[in-house]
């Protein structure tokens, strides 16, 4: 990026894709998160545990609010104060949200967290220096930090526990930065079949650990340039594009009948995941 | 009203008395260097446990990733533009009392710079890989990323630190000239010898030297607001509520001039004590350097006015809130204490009576102190623990000792630094008072007032 | 799935014929450094084993009674991951949290490594012969009725072979015991369908009423149910389902209702008459004896008695009217109370006015074997157990799978009676209560290192026989597997009958393959048939069952008056089984203690869940210690102030305050079983789990919850993050 072509192309650098172009040309993952179907088992947040090394804190850290856990699942009540929350609670599972115009990208002094080609909003732990700029300008707070050496003075992994770990996840050391990474190596094995095969993923040949364990599928995930992807299918379906903060179920008046939506879309961050709004049966 | 001098003090006298403060302080001196020692020594205990353990044992957590570090860092940052402001801004403005008092302020300002970068240092999860911030060739092709607020802070504070040191060194030439002169061998002469850069005092040099001293002052003071305003953008260009204020620029520098010259005052106190330099840093340049205080917290206390009527007006809930529980949530103490201690506090200043009262003015301005420090907590910690993500709220995050402690040695640490400086070099310009003298002498005999 | 070295194999992605016999070389807890591990030259690796390669192998999980099908990712030698098995008609490739911990279970490094004979109060290693032959020297002097076999949930050829090992002792007695077992569920079913657990079609109901079952939590099989219930929301029957939940305390299903009904304890019986009331002033046609049953219960009776608004059950009658077919299912309630078996027999009558039996009721399909089937677990057979421990009358007792020191009320001084047994073995994994009162504990091998067969606790509509294989080789050289022990003890005292049998493993596989036929392999060639159910991971066998009709008259529901006030016990205390805690056996897996309750999002400790009203009446604030006492005795827990309780209960969760069991386990919490009066069903005698009453009293101290949720505490604050929309404002017809 020459000084030249900065300056004569400002407006084009200004926004987070070029006019009239396809910002992703094979690959955008994506996901949708169906919360009428969510029941909050964390069925997802432990299988995430499980595929990517995550530590086990512990009670004492976990009180000082230094748990690890890429996926969480809130659980939310109503809050007009009634005696009982006689319509249930609503549950949200929450991980980094793969922003497409990501707040901590920006911000990270040695370009450490990157967008892929892919869309994906990449970590990488060997240039992160700690500085922890990117979970301050997280608007979700979805990225952790380890504030331990986990794997060795902290001993998360005693004994024959470590050997469940992971060979295709890096065990995280002390002072970098972490989140969720759409099960990365997934993705990339993936791709890396299917260009050895001379075709393109296809749709559900690759699941994210959450996906894969949720009991109730509410979770999809897959290849939104993929025309034919379920994901893709659920998003034109909501009528949510993925590079506008206003979608057509915020401009409809009096209810537009759909239920997608993303988190904080004022921001404009365009996050990559689609939720589906928890649905209440109104005759009872 | 009492003079700012004694026009009859001979130039013999101000090389005698500031000479002598290079050797003979007064004992509370090894007092302050021993305490200021321990404590820094206690920092670096810290932070070993600290780079050993994790980061963790500093209580900090998701959300408050930051901290009493940061908070800590803006602070000295702010510090260190009371010697900007007294060298350069009054030099500028041709402001002659400044002369006895700005050789320590630019001091401060080094020093002060210096500790701030410790904090960055320190505050850093890998802090052994700290050069990746900057921008050095390297074979992967590998650069920082200039997007970054953080990479802007750390060139802006290298530079300003580089070129406050220089600027501290050029005004000092002369002064280590009379020095190298007037040492028996020894270390001393050596190192005066060296630095001094074999000064004659001809006319060309003297020429010269105003010229180049002159100049890297006007230079610095763009640095000084530009520092300042990076520092702030690393808040104002994110995008949480709270930091995300057009105003904090401004604001930042205002309140970096204020904390400075409340530093000032501070020291001014103990140095004069010290060192023996009641003759030099007389009431009347204390009275001065108050009002001037005084002036700056008013500044403050509007732009800080300013910023919650914009986050008010700009009916951004989520800022709101944030202003509203910095008033009301936890850390309404701090913030409160804040309002208390940089607006109300300074109303003292205004009266006449406390204006050369040292016990008041030293109370003061540690409450100044206090009051701008507490001002950094309360910019860093409530966006943290109030951000746009309600499930993420924290309040009950309080630093642990670690942090306290870190903050706690950073004053050890610039206290000891401060103090050998004031013991290794002269910290009262000694050519710049003669010519203060002499130019009063001259006002005098014309009868005038003095003064430029 | 990794590299491209699958791409050749992709037909290999499951395979499983091996398991163990395929030399899954590697790891042991040794490393190459000290000398001590062998390092295999994958030059000429072992078929199927490629370096950097996950293989799956299918085995089944054994976490809970549910049997559902896992796929273990392994990889060098060693397991790493657990997925669903997609063939398993209970999860369909799908997990829960407790399932994915399965591999923790595994890795635990508090397992036992060593047989061990207690010495004083320490346990000395010894070896498997002296082992063995000590529990031979010692049945000797017992006879057949003076041993006594406790049991968790078994099922299976590890239960025929106990079954057959307590037949060689002379008629030794085999207990099943399992705390949060559906014991009176499953008696109650008997009688008013004609089975123990009939097929529920949460998926074909387009409404469910649930009394207390939290079948998205811990209730009988989750994963299953959970699908179910994905696809009774979407609609698949024509029109999204509707849940209504009726319970004291919220469970993870309650929250996911469209209306949660707050009922005072033990009251949902007086619910389900009052709806079928509602119903037949709605025009429903109730046949005499209902409606002279049900006259009573108009609904403002009913409303006061169980707190539930008038016209919350007068909707809840109109939604089952016209949402038809729909499905009532009975749940904890049935368990909690001495009127249980009542309250299952309104819940069935409601059923059965509502036409839903034989409709979302069915027949659930046959397991053939009855020697196979799981064990009929219940809290009965703990109680006769200790009985007949405190009487004397057991000589030599065995425990396996159950944790009864931790898990009996200390009414039962379970553990001064279990002294009275001249002879304890524990089959255990771990160091648990249990096993440190007994004589000797027999090391056994973890779930992913055990061959071993399971049939589901709760069948659907195809009856399927689950194949355990090891998925790498023992971390621990000196464990062996229940059904290798039990084959060992079988040896000993018959040793003709089973000498064919160099091991379990043996055993297993010509028991299968002798019966292939029955197992859809007729006509296969043995090994063909015996690696295709390994590849698999089960086998399907079964027919669907019959049709069910139901069986339950109004005569059989005789509801007891509301029971009075008691001034020094006024509240009730519900023991809340958690969806990752259940009885307390997971209580060492890391990620369990770490994954917060998805109600409270506590984590790490035992909480007592107080409602708003009654924390105000009560002064009690979040955090403050509580001492929550019964009749016999009392614990002590931090208060979460909690809406989705009723007032006059609290509730504390299952699982937590180990005395032992290792490292994750040990003091975390407190137990609130050992407070629980020993009440029982009337009809069933089954331990009735809320029948406790208790007093609650802060303690003084206050702590900070350690738990997930926010300084907001679970509010949104206008902020537009988990959305709800009422089914009025969305068209779901046409989502994808």
């Amino acid at each position: 990026m020459s000084v030249t072509n900065l300056l004569e192309n400002w407006s084009q650098f200004r926004k987070s894709h070029p006019e009239g172009d396809v910002p992703h040309a094979e690959y955008k993952w994506a996901m949708s998160i169906d919360l009428d179907a969510c029941t909050g088992c964390n069925a997802c947040s432990v299988a995430c545990y499980a595929e990517n090394n995550l530590p086990v804190v512990g009670k004492e850290k976990f009180l000082h609010g230094q748990q690890m856990h890429w996926m969480r699942v809130e659980r939310y009540w109503d809050e007009d104060g009634r005696d009982f929350p006689d319509q249930g609670a609503q549950f949200l599972p929450m991980m980094c949200q793969q922003c497409e115009a990501a707040p901590c990208e920006t911000v990270c002094p040695v370009g450490a967290t990157n967008h892929t080609a892919d869309g994906l909003n990449s970590q990488v732990y060997n240039r992160c220096v700690g500085s922890r700029y990117c979970s301050a300008n997280c608007p979700f707070k979805v990225r952790y930090f380890n504030w331990y050496d986990y794997p060795t003075t902290d001993d998360v992994w005693p004994a024959e526990m470590s050997q469940q770990l992971n060979p295709d996840v890096t065990v995280r050391g002390k002072g970098v930065m972490e989140k969720c990474t759409f099960c990365v190596q997934r993705l990339s094995a993936a791709k890396n079949t299917a260009r050895n095969e001379g075709r393109s993923v296809k749709d559900g040949e690759v699941q994210t650990a959450c996906q894969q364990a949720c009991p109730t599928g509410a979770i999809s995930f897959g290849n939104l340039m993929d025309t034919e992807s379920r994901v893709y299918k659920q998003w034109k379906n909501q009528r949510v594009e993925l590079d506008k903060e206003e979608q057509a179920k915020d401009k409809e008046e009096g209810g537009s009948k759909l239920r997608g939506y993303r988190i904080l879309e004022d921001l404009r961050a365009y996050p990559s995941v689609m939720y589906l709004e928890r649905v209440r049966e109104s005759a009872v | 009203m009492a003079k700012d001098i004694r026009e009859d003090i001979s130039w013999a006298q101000i090389n005698n008395d500031v000479l002598k403060s290079l050797e003979t302080p007064r004992p509370l001196y090894w007092v302050i260097v021993t305490v200021a020692l321990i404590m820094f020594l206690g920092g670096v205990g810290l932070e070993v446990y600290m780079y050993n353990m994790g980061m963790g044992v500093a209580n900090l957590n998701n959300p408050h990733v930051w901290g009493l570090f940061i908070a800590t860092f803006i602070f000295w940052i702010g510090m260190s533009h009371s010697g900007t402001l007294l060298s350069a801004i009054l030099h500028l403005m041709h402001a002659d009392w400044r002369k006895p008092i700005y050789r320590f302020a630019e001091a401060m300002t080094t020093f002060s710079l210096m500790t701030a970068g410790l904090f960055v240092m320190v505050h850093l999860g890998r802090l052994w890989q700290f050069y990746y911030s900057l921008p050095y060739p390297n074979e992967r092709g590998l650069w920082p990323n200039f997007q970054s607020p953080l990479l802007w802070d750390a060139m802006a504070i290298f530079t300003y630190l580089s070129s406050s040191i220089i600027f501290l060194y050029i005004g000092m030439i002369p002064d280590l000239a009379i020095c190298r002169d007037h040492m028996k061998e020894g270390w001393r002469k050596k190192l005066y010898t060296a630095l001094s850069l074999g000064w004659e005092g001809t006319d060309r040099q003297w020429r010269n030297f105003r010229i180049t001293y002159l100049t890297v002052a006007c230079f610095l003071i763009p640095l000084a607001v530009s520092v300042h305003s990076i520092v702030a953008s690393d808040f104002a260009m994110s995008q949480q509520p709270g930091w995300h204020v057009t105003s904090f620029p401004p604001y930042f520098v205002a309140g970096a001039l204020y904390s400075g010259c409340a530093a000032i005052i501070t020291l001014f106190i103990i140095l004069r004590y010290v060192f023996k330099f009641e003759e030099y840093m007389t009431l009347p340049i204390l009275k001065k350097t108050a009002r001037l205080t005084f002036a700056i917290a008013m500044v403050w206390t509007y732009l800080n006015a300013i910023e919650f009527a914009s986050v008010w007006y700009s009916h951004d809930q989520a800022s709101k809130d944030v202003l509203i529980q910095k008033a009301t949530g936890p850390y309404a103490f701090a913030w409160w204490g804040m309002i208390f201690c940089g607006s109300v506090v300074p109303l003292m200043l205004a009266v006449k009576r406390f204006q050369t009262n040292i016990p008041v003015l030293f109370a003061v301005s540690l409450l100044l102190n206090l009051g701008m420090w507490l001002e950094r907590w309360m910019i860093v910690s409530p966006t943290f623990s109030h951000g746009y993500y309600p499930w993420a709220w924290d309040h009950d995050q309080w630093p642990s000792f670690v942090q306290w402690g870190m903050v706690f040695a950073s004053f050890g640490w610039f206290t000891l630094l401060f103090m050998v400086f004031c013991k290794v070099f002269p910290s009262v310009s000694m050519y710049e008072v003669k010519e203060m003298v002499y130019h009063r002498t001259l006002a005098l005999k014309k009868g005038g007032k003095g003064g430029h | 799935m990794i590299e491209n070295g699958m791409n050749r194999r992709d037909f290999l992605k499951v395979l499983g014929w091996g398991g163990a016999a395929v030399a899954l070389t590697g790891c042991g807890n040794t490393s190459v450094e000290d000398g001590k591990e062998l390092i295999t030259s994958y030059v000429e690796a072992t078929d199927y084993m490629i370096p950097s390669i996950g293989v799956y192998f299918n085995s089944t999980c054994a976490q809970c009674d549910a049997g559902c099908g896992i796929m273990g990712r392994v990889r060098e030698g060693r397991v790493l991951k657990l997925e669903g098995n997609a063939d398993s008609v209970i999860n369909h490739g799908k997990m829960c949290a407790l399932g994915q911990a399965g591999v923790q279970a595994h890795y635990n490094p508090d397992r036992v490594r060593d047989p061990l004979l207690r010495s004083g109060s320490k346990g000395e290693a010894i070896t498997w012969e002296k082992a063995l032959g000590l529990i031979n020297e010692k049945l000797g002097g017992a006879k057949g009725d003076e041993i006594a076999f406790l049991t968790g949930g078994m099922s299976g050829h590890t239960k025929a072979l106990l079954g057959n090992y307590l037949e060689a002792l002379g008629g030794a007695k085999h207990y099943a015991y399992d705390v949060t077992a559906p014991a009176v569920v499953r008696a109650a079913n008997k009688k008013a369908y004609g089975v123990e657990m009939p097929h529920l079609r949460l998926d074909k109901a387009k409404a469910i009423v649930s009394f207390g079952a939290d079948f998205l939590g811990a209730w009988v099989s989750p994963v299953h149910f959970s699908q179910q219930y994905a696809r009774f929301r979407k609609g698949e029957n024509g029109q999204r389902g509707v849940l209504v939940q009726v319970e004291s305390k919220m469970t993870l299903t309650g929250a996911n209702a469209d209306r949660w009904l707050a009922v005072r304890p033990g009251t949902e019986g007086v619910l389900a008459l009052g709806v079928i009331n509602a119903l037949g002033a709605a025009g429903l046609y109730l046949s005499e004896d209902v409606k002279s049953l049900v006259k009573d219960y108009a609904p403002e009776r009913v409303s006061k008695e169980t707190g539930a608004p008038a016209e919350q059950i007068g909707k809840l009658a109109a939604l089952l009217k016209e949402r038809s077919p729909s499905l009532a299912i009975a749940g904890s309630a049935v368990e909690g109370y001495a009127h249980g078996s009542q309250i299952a027999a309104a819940v069935a009558l409601l059923n059965q006015v509502l036409g839903n039996v034989g409709k979302t009721i069915e027949a659930p399909a046959n397991v053939p074997f009855q020697q196979l089937a799981p064990a009929a677990t219940g809290r009965a057979a703990l109680v006769a157990l200790n009985d007949a421990l405190a009487a004397g009358k057991v000589k030599v007792l065995f425990t396996y799978g159950a944790n009864p020191v931790y898990s009996a009320s200390s009414a039962m001084k379970f553990k001064d009676n279990m002294k009275k047994a001249a002879f304890k073995v524990a089959f255990a994994h771990y160091l648990d209560e249990t096993a440190l009162e007994a004589d000797l504990v027999l090391p056994l091998d973890s779930a992913l290192e055990d061959w071993g067969t399971f049939v589901p606790a709760y069948a659907g509509d195809v009856a399927q026989l689950g194949v355990q294989q090891p998925l790498m080789e023992k971390l621990h050289a000196n464990t062996r597997g229940a059904g290798d022990i039990l084959l060992a003890l079988l040896k000993q005292k018959e040793a003709d009958k089973y000498k064919g049998f160099e091991d379990y493993y043996a055993y297993l596989r010509t028991a299968v393959v002798q019966n292939k036929a029955a197992l859809g392999g007729a006509g296969a060639d043995d090994d063909t048939f015996w690696g295709e159910t390994l590849s698999k991971g089960l086998v399907k066998f079964g027919a669907a069952g019959g049709s069910l009709s139901g069986k339950v008259s109004a005569a059989d529901v005789a509801l007891p008056a509301a029971a009075a006030a008691d001034a020094q016990f006024p509240l009730t205390l519900i023991p809340y089984v958690t969806p990752n805690q259940r009885d307390g056996r997971h209580a060492n897996q890391p990620w369990l203690q770490e994954a917060p309750d998805p109600l409270t999002t506590v984590v790490w400790d035992s909480w007592v869940e107080i409602h708003p009203k009654k924390a105000a009446e009560l002064g009690i604030v979040e955090g403050d210690i509580v001492e929550v006492t019964s009749k016999h005795g009392s614990i002590k827990a931090q208060a979460y102030v909690f809406p989705g309780i009723h007032p006059e209960a609290v509730s504390v969760p299952m699982g937590y305050g180990h005395e032992a069991m290792g490292r994750y386990a040990k003091d975390v919490g407190a137990n609130v079983l050992s407070i629980l009066d020993p009440v029982a069903d009337k009809v069933t005698g089954e331990t009735a789990l809320n029948e406790t009453r208790v007093k609650i009293a802060k303690a003084g101290k206050r702590v900070i919850v350690v738990k997930e949720e926010g300084a907001a505490g679970g509010k949104q604050m206008g902020k537009k993050i988990a959305v709800r929309v009422s089914t009025d404002k969305v068209d779901l017809s046409e989502e994808v």
